[in-house]
């Protein structure tokens, strides 16, 4: 668990998903006027607010049970929660994160609700699709996939992390080729670099020296990246089964990359091949620090999050 | 009588330096490496029970954070047509929404000698960023837009590797907001921060 989830404190999101090391900058500013804050900030009835006014009576974990009586009944929505009958228990403290803010002294007009917001827009023209899509692997990866990968955790983690190394050295190809073809000639040669260093000095791949001791860092690239690079724009999203979240672009890429795999140039059954797929991406869920299911827990809605996130992932790594 | 004026000049001029240096805020790095030393502090100590640990923190994230411009930056126009009510409801959910997701986090959690590095810091008049290294096993960028209020920098964005993690909440919730209305909006939060609860006294429960 990285440590900036604590400093962060509360953005766990993106540090969940390590692998959605998001790298979208926000864009500009989309101009709404600033005067309302201000004109409402000042007639904000602070006081009479309906949250729960039991703020001293022990904290979060306080159930007494008349104290429902003095929450404002919100409770009529269909609720799947056990204790679907009461209003969460608010920290009072968010009570006087609003009572702050009618400081006499503070008169800051600032409109937080304009300047570089970037709003995530993603054309999703076949959303019920997707939807279903979505539903299904959430059922694989809940009933088949982590359940695989949660008993394939009694290998250790090096050893696991050493097959992980192994995969991630055969994609070295399509790091390469599409390093090259946005003529980033340097990442190629990192790659290539890393490719020698790590077939040799890391056995095989099993390790990674190149970026231990040779600072070379993996670089992400794949087709899809390659397409983008070039202007590409990424058409619709589509969420596959089984392969998860993506786009047209990034579809196209896919196929493309396919190709590049040099384990379909060794003699092999296309069984062994899937195979051999099959306790890569199982790898990788291992070490994955259950981020899914963070994702879920805090999410209002997983699909449209999950969406979000790979649209910015994605572009992210476009940029780069 | 010379030395009675010199004497008020040197009372004067010190007076004036003691002036000015209260006058001189404490930069937002110096205010934010206050508040994070302390967060570090609690969690490296071992001795307290995990519930007061969790509450320690969340007092000093509170006093850093300002969830009012947080909530307006992530419900951009729509905290514009949202009425004062659902506002300060909002406000009131989002924050603790972010509380319980990250009571929820930190709970499995053990100190292993991370630490911050202060990059550097920009101000523009009452807006401003402090640039940091969080380094753990590898280092991530994290960048805290902060604003100055009264006396205080408060931190309304953080950034983790280029991305705005407002901005991802922002995507999402305007979106709820488009399909469903802002109350649609409030209710799921609620229900939200009730699966959260619930699990989060199952695991202290254990």
């Amino acid at each position: 668990m990285k440590f900036h989830v604590l400093l962060v404190a509360f953005w766990c999101l993106a540090v969940a998903r390590p692998g959605f090391a998001l790298a979208a900058g926000e864009g500009d500013a989309s101009g709404e006027p600033a005067q309302i804050l201000q004109a409402a900030e000042s007639d904000f009835p602070a006081r009479e607010m309906d949250l729960p006014q039991d703020w001293s009576a022990g904290g979060n974990e306080s159930e007494a049970p008349g104290k429902d009586e003095t929450q404002p009944v919100m409770a009529s929505e269909p609720v799947s929660s056990e204790d679907s009958d009461q209003t969460p228990d608010l920290d009072p403290r968010a009570y006087h994160d609003l009572v702050r803010e009618d400081d006499a002294d503070f008169n800051d007009a600032e409109d937080f609700t304009n300047g570089e917001l970037a709003m995530i827009k993603v054309a999703d023209p076949i959303e019920p699709f997707n939807r279903a899509m979505f539903w299904v692997n959430d059922k694989l990866y809940f009933y088949l996939f982590k359940p695989i990968a949660r008993s394939y955790r009694v290998v250790p983690e090096p050893a696991r992390q050493s097959v992980s190394n192994f995969f991630s050295n055969l994609g070295t190809p399509v790091r390469f080729i599409n390093s090259v073809l946005q003529l980033k000639f340097q990442d190629a040669g990192t790659e290539l670099g890393r490719l020698v260093v790590n077939s040799t000095v890391g056995i095989g791949g099993l390790f990674d020296p190149a970026e231990k001791w040779f600072d070379l860092e993996r670089k992400q690239e794949d087709f899809g990246q390659t397409l983008g690079h070039y202007g590409v724009g990424s058409g619709f999203y589509i969420v596959w089964p089984i392969l998860g979240p993506s786009n047209a672009r990034d579809t196209v890429g896919m196929a493309a990359d396919f190709f590049m795999d040099p384990l379909l140039y060794f003699k092999m059954k296309p069984l062994e091949r899937g195979g051999l797929r099959g306790l890569d991406k199982t790898t990788d869920l291992s070490l994955d620090k259950d981020s899914y299911e963070g994702l879920k827990r805090q999410s209002l809605d997983p699909y449209l999050d999950m969406r979000n996130f790979y649209h910015q992932f994605r572009e992210g790594r476009i940029e780069q | 009588m010379k030395s009675r004026i010199c004497l008020i000049l040197v009372l004067v001029s010190i007076f004036c330096g003691v002036g000015m240096a209260g006058a001189a805020l404490p930069g937002p790095t110096e205010q934010l490496r206050g508040t994070i030393d302390r967060i570090i502090e609690t969690l490296r100590d071992r001795s307290l029970p995990r519930d007061e640990m969790l509450s320690r923190v969340s007092v000093l994230v509170r006093s850093k954070f300002d969830f009012w411009a947080m909530s307006q930056r992530t419900l951009a126009v729509n905290w514009n047509r949202a009425t004062p009510e659902q506002r300060q409801r909002f406000v009131a959910l989002f924050s603790q929404l972010l509380e319980d997701t990250y009571r929820e986090r930190i709970g499995s959690y053990t100190y292993q000698n991370e630490y911050v590095k202060y990059i550097s810091e920009k101000v523009e008049g009452t807006r401003g960023e402090v640039h940091t290294i969080v380094v753990a096993n590898n280092e991530i960028p994290v960048t805290y837009r902060v604003r100055l209020k009264g006396q205080e920098w408060l931190v309304y964005d953080v950034v983790v590797e280029e991305v705005s993690l407002i901005s991802n909440y922002r995507s999402t919730y305007n979106e709820i907001v488009r399909r469903e209305g802002m109350d649609g909006l409030l209710k799921r939060m609620e229900q939200r921060i009730r699966e959260l609860q619930a699990a989060n006294k199952k695991g202290s429960a254990q």
